[in-house]
């Protein structure tokens, strides 16, 4: 039973390592709690239902939920958030919260308010993969995540355009008196980062086999404390604050003390006892 | 004044009380609390579980429902002097959710139950009828503003506005921002908890579900709507979030997504709220105001150095 | 920026104008009110509870109406939200002025708006809003649905009795409901002597199971009761099937939607439910609901369309007995209601609480439908309590 706990902790870390990156790298640039990020995800949920009708193959839905979230993304900070980025934070957060409450009414105005299922195949007939210590569809998630976090890391380490983001992030007078051009670097990084939820949407989607319009609620705030459980900007400390999430949620559920303590609320009472200690969560710099 | 219009100015009122709070705590103080849905809670809790366990009266519970929810305010407000900005945000809404969670999972809070039976309040052993209740909501959003004045004029309130403003110069200036901020929570916290006391026993029957954080969400909504640091951005905005979704009711289907762009629309074109400082409708009455003190001043005269 | 503002200004006026100018113009027809949570969290719920009331107002006026008047539904969305209710509840009752009202939304506001409507002297019939206080606030107040210790210890009785199985496991959904159906299985499996070997309760609106399973698979038991609603029933099933879980699951009225076996899909054959619809239900009434629904809707029912179609047709039938649209009238009406034909099963009657008895179905997915499996008539089960 061990192995098949760790294996649904770790899937569970995974999805929410997907949900946050996104959200921790907005954060880094633009200092901005980008609640419709939430509804990005969602919109990669449905975005795949679409595609689904094209193409069964997890692999196509999901590239389309990607493709068509990161342009989603990039028109949402060109026209919301550049615009505000003089007034004070409360004020973007606000019309975020209003951009998200728009998103969820409009899922369910155009796609009905019930529960929708992905009937999608993954490459390979990985998801009929059994043992006793995982299921396939764990599997597949795993390996899809994976993928995505290390293209992500990649691309946030190794490329210039990571490293204008991560000049970004610093200084944004600072980058620019060395070249960078900001408002790029700020499109592209919301452009990789709603990618990204779009993906989770679309894998979510299909682990779960249900997209309906309210699935971006719990993942709202829940992304935000997890966020900041690694400290925000911080793209590492989000996978690790997941995993260890994913993974401490897993286990509490089912022993006594889950008997008091709901899972959602896991999340907050650790953000809450980690910054007590850590102000700037576990692996927080600034 | 009939019963759905009373019914409907009560809510409105007791989320006027709700946004003023807030706005001491997030508009002057500049400490952005996602989660006051959570006092509103304690304070309802606290006034019914008085009323229905300790068969206490209505005009007893409420002052000391108010009273424990700003001693626990205080302690918010304590933990909050650690964190910052967008730390704070996120806490408080993790704050909000495990109070939730205990209202939700503790039998001595009613559980998934609720806590139901509250009393409706009387005078003098006479039941109070829906408009006469209105009276009593108005008399403490008076109070609530009457308060709010003195306070903004006050050492206390220039202490508050700034820290808002500017925490470091204020400490520069020997101002301790830590004291403050946890005044401006035990202030805030109190409307809350007056807040609370009035829709229990209004509503005579309250469930855990009733102070989660979209509840959160809808008060700092109303309060950055009307234009937040400011009192009638605070009064503003409820009025006009509050009464929304009875205005839209006839669009039945559409009444979630007017709302939510009522406040993205808002939001993106004029930040600074309805009625808030550096808004169109407030610049535009200063204007008037300024217009008319000129044209006072001297019928044709040279005064022309004065903007508004 | 602020021509646009300005322009939005205007529109917003314009529409604040439009929606005060949109008034229900009646004279004649019967008004009856309805609660419902259209959107929202539970939009999926409301949509059913409209859909299926207004199939029984379209039924009910296409034969004629009631004593020759026409029904008027008069729907107001309640976001499940205990305010809102109240704001919906001092509309219908100052403004619309309704004859009776459908209490078609979920417990908290039902409970919330109960002492409204004993307070106003309106009649209201609840249809599947579970929290014991609703029928309490008074004799004006009643129910169509179960409540969870009933429908709980029917859940019993179908492993006891109809699966003879000896071990059992409880995955309880924590709010009122899911505890209510734990409390009375667990006190039905005691009396009949079987042994429930873990118990748990799980918070509402998970999606991820596993955990659970796990342990669940470890241990092995003959049947699983778990309760939810259709999200978490189709999660449940569909991940129980994956992690190759042994044991019969059963479930409870939550599941009772197409949905759960479209989501849960082949996960979903040979779970068994206690509910209040049963799908090969022969009599008229209940035809009249199931194959109504399909043809005007295109999509099957479920069990919360069909409780408040029922709540819906009390209400009617009522006033036909009553010849009049006088509160009181109307309420004694109701109260002397008997051997009611429902889509739900017979109603033998409404007790002095406002609840009341009928026998409470079981049935089973068989290829991809529910299908007539069992039922659960005892009186000393199925009666409600009186005060």
């Amino acid at each position: 039973m061990l192995w098949q706990q760790l294996a649904n902790g770790a899937t569970m870390g995974m999805i929410y390592a997907l949900i946050t990156l996104g959200l921790t790298m907005v954060y880094g640039v633009l200092r901005i709690l980008h609640i419709s990020h939430a509804g990005i995800f969602a919109l990669g949920g449905y975005l795949a239902v679409a595609a689904s009708r094209v193409s069964p193959n997890l692999a196509f839905v999901t590239a389309a939920a990607m493709l068509g979230c990161g342009v989603v993304g990039v028109l949402m900070q060109r026209w919301l958030y550049r615009p505000l980025l003089a007034e004070s934070k409360v004020v973007s957060l606000i019309a975020s919260i209003g951009m998200f409450t728009l998103m969820e009414d409009l899922f369910r105005l155009v796609a009905g308010p019930y529960v929708l299922p992905l009937p999608v195949r993954a490459p390979f007939g990985l998801d009929q993969f059994e043992t006793s210590h995982m299921t396939g569809n764990q599997l597949v998630v795993l390996i899809a995540s994976a993928a995505l976090l290390i293209a992500a890391w990649f691309i946030i380490h190794r490329t210039r355009l990571g490293l204008a983001w991560r000049a970004t992030e610093q200084d944004f007078e600072t980058a620019s008196a060395f070249g960078v051009n900001i408002d790029r670097a700020v499109g592209t990084n919301f452009l990789l980062g709603s990618a990204i939820a779009g993906a989770a949407g679309a894998l979510v989607g299909f682990y779960y086999n249900s997209v309906y319009p309210t699935m971006g609620s719990v993942p709202a705030y829940k992304a935000m404390a997890i966020a900041v459980l690694g400290g925000l900007g911080n793209v590492w400390g989000t996978v690790v604050a997941s995993l260890i999430l994913g993974l401490v949620e897993t286990f509490l559920v089912i022993s006594p003390a889950g008997l008091i303590l709901p899972r959602d609320s896991i999340a907050f009472v650790a953000l809450i006892l980690v910054l007590l200690f850590r102000p700037h969560g576990l692996f927080g710099r600034r | 004044m009939g019963l759905y219009q009373a019914t409907v100015a009560i809510t409105v009122g007791i989320f006027m009380m709700l946004a003023m709070g807030l706005n001491i705590i997030t508009g002057y103080t500049g400490q952005v609390s996602l989660g006051h849905a959570a006092f509103f809670g304690i304070g309802a809790y606290t006034s019914a579980l008085l009323s229905v366990k300790a068969g206490m009266s209505f005009w007893l519970a409420l002052p000391i429902a108010a009273a424990v929810t700003a001693a626990i305010g205080a302690i918010l407000g304590a933990i909050s002097t650690r964190l910052h900005d967008d730390s704070l945000a996120i806490t408080t809404i993790g704050i909000n959710f495990v109070v939730v969670s205990v209202f939700q999972y503790t039998q001595f809070f009613g559980g998934a139950l609720g806590v139901g039976g509250i009393e409706y309040p009387s005078v003098l052993g006479r039941t109070l009828t829906k408009p006469e209740y209105l009276i009593v909501v108005v008399v403490c959003v008076l109070l609530g503003i009457w308060f709010d004045r003195r306070l903004v004029r006050s050492w206390l309130g220039l202490a508050l506005r700034a820290v808002g403003q500017n925490e470091e110069a204020a400490e520069s200036l020997g101002v301790p921002s830590a004291k403050f901020k946890i005044s401006a929570f035990a202030i805030g916290t109190a409307y809350a908890g007056v807040a609370g006391s009035l829709y229990a026993h209004f509503m005579t029957f309250i469930s855990a579900r009733d102070f989660g954080f979209p509840t959160s969400i809808s008060i700092i909504s109303m309060a950055v709507f009307g234009g937040l640091g400011t009192l009638r951005g605070a009064i503003l905005g409820s009025l006009a979030l509050g009464l929304a979704p009875e205005i839209f009711r006839p669009l039945v289907n559409y009444r979630n997504l007017m709302y939510g762009a009522l406040l993205l629309l808002m939001m993106r074109f004029q930040p600074r709220g309805l009625i808030g400082d550096g808004s169109l409708i407030w610049e535009w009455l200063r204007s008037i105001a300024t217009r008319r003190r000129k044209a006072q001043c001297a019928p044709g005269g040279e005064h022309d150095g004065w903007q508004s | 920026m602020r021509n646009p503002f300005r322009w939005l200004l205007i529109a917003f006026t314009g529409l604040v104008v439009c929606s005060l100018a949109v008034s229900v113009i009646s004279a004649d027809p019967i008004k009856i009110g309805l609660h419902a949570p259209l959107t929202g969290f539970a939009a999926a719920d409301g949509l059913s509870v409209r859909q299926s009331v207004e199939l029984a107002v379209k039924q009910i006026n296409e034969a004629g109406g009631i004593n020759g008047r026409p029904i008027q539904l008069v729907t107001y969305d309640d976001r499940a939200d205990a305010k809102e209710a109240v704001a919906v509840a001092a509309k219908l009752i100052e403004q619309d002025k309704v004859a009776a009202v459908v209490g078609g939304s979920y417990s908290a506001p039902m409970r919330a708006v109960a002492p409204i409507y004993q307070q106003a002297r309106l009649p209201m019939v609840a249809g599947f809003a579970v929290h014991p206080d609703i029928t309490r606030a008074g004799d004006f107040v009643f129910r169509v649905g179960m409540l969870g210790p009933i429908e709980g210890a029917a859940a019993g009785e179908v492993v006891g009795k109809l699966l003879k199985a000896k071990t059992a496991c409880q995955m309880t959904m924590d709010n009122d409901f899911g505890r209510a159906l734990a409390e009375g299985f667990r006190a039905r499996a005691a009396v009949l002597g079987i042994k429930i070997v873990w118990e748990t309760l799980y918070p509402l609106g998970e999606m991820d199971f596993t955990p659970y399973l796990a342990r669940l698979r470890q241990l092995n038991p003959d049947v699983v009761f778990t309760s939810g609603y259709y999200n978490e029933a189709a999660q449940f099933c569909k991940q129980a099937k994956e992690m190759g879980l042994k044991s019969q699951i059963l479930g409870e009225e939550g599941f009772d939607s197409p949905k759960f076996i479209e989501i849960a899909g082949k996960a979903a054959e040979n779970v068994i439910i206690v509910t209040n619809l049963n799908r090969d239900d022969a009599r008229p009434a209940a035809r009249a609901f199931i194959d109504g629904y399909r043809k005007l809707y295109k999509m099957e029912p479920d069990m919360v369309g069909a409780s408040n179609y029922d709540a819906f047709l009390v209400i009617a039938d009522a006033l036909r007995r009553a010849k009049s649209t006088d509160a009181k009238v109307i309420r004694d009406a109701i109260a002397s209601t008997r051997n009611f034909d429902g889509a739900t099963g017979t109603i033998s009657g409404f007790n002095a609480l406002g609840e009341c008895t009928k026998p409470i179905q079981a049935q089973i997915v068989k290829d991809g439908q529910f299908r007539y499996y069992g039922e659960v008539s005892d009186l000393a089960i199925i009666t409600p309590p009186d005060k």
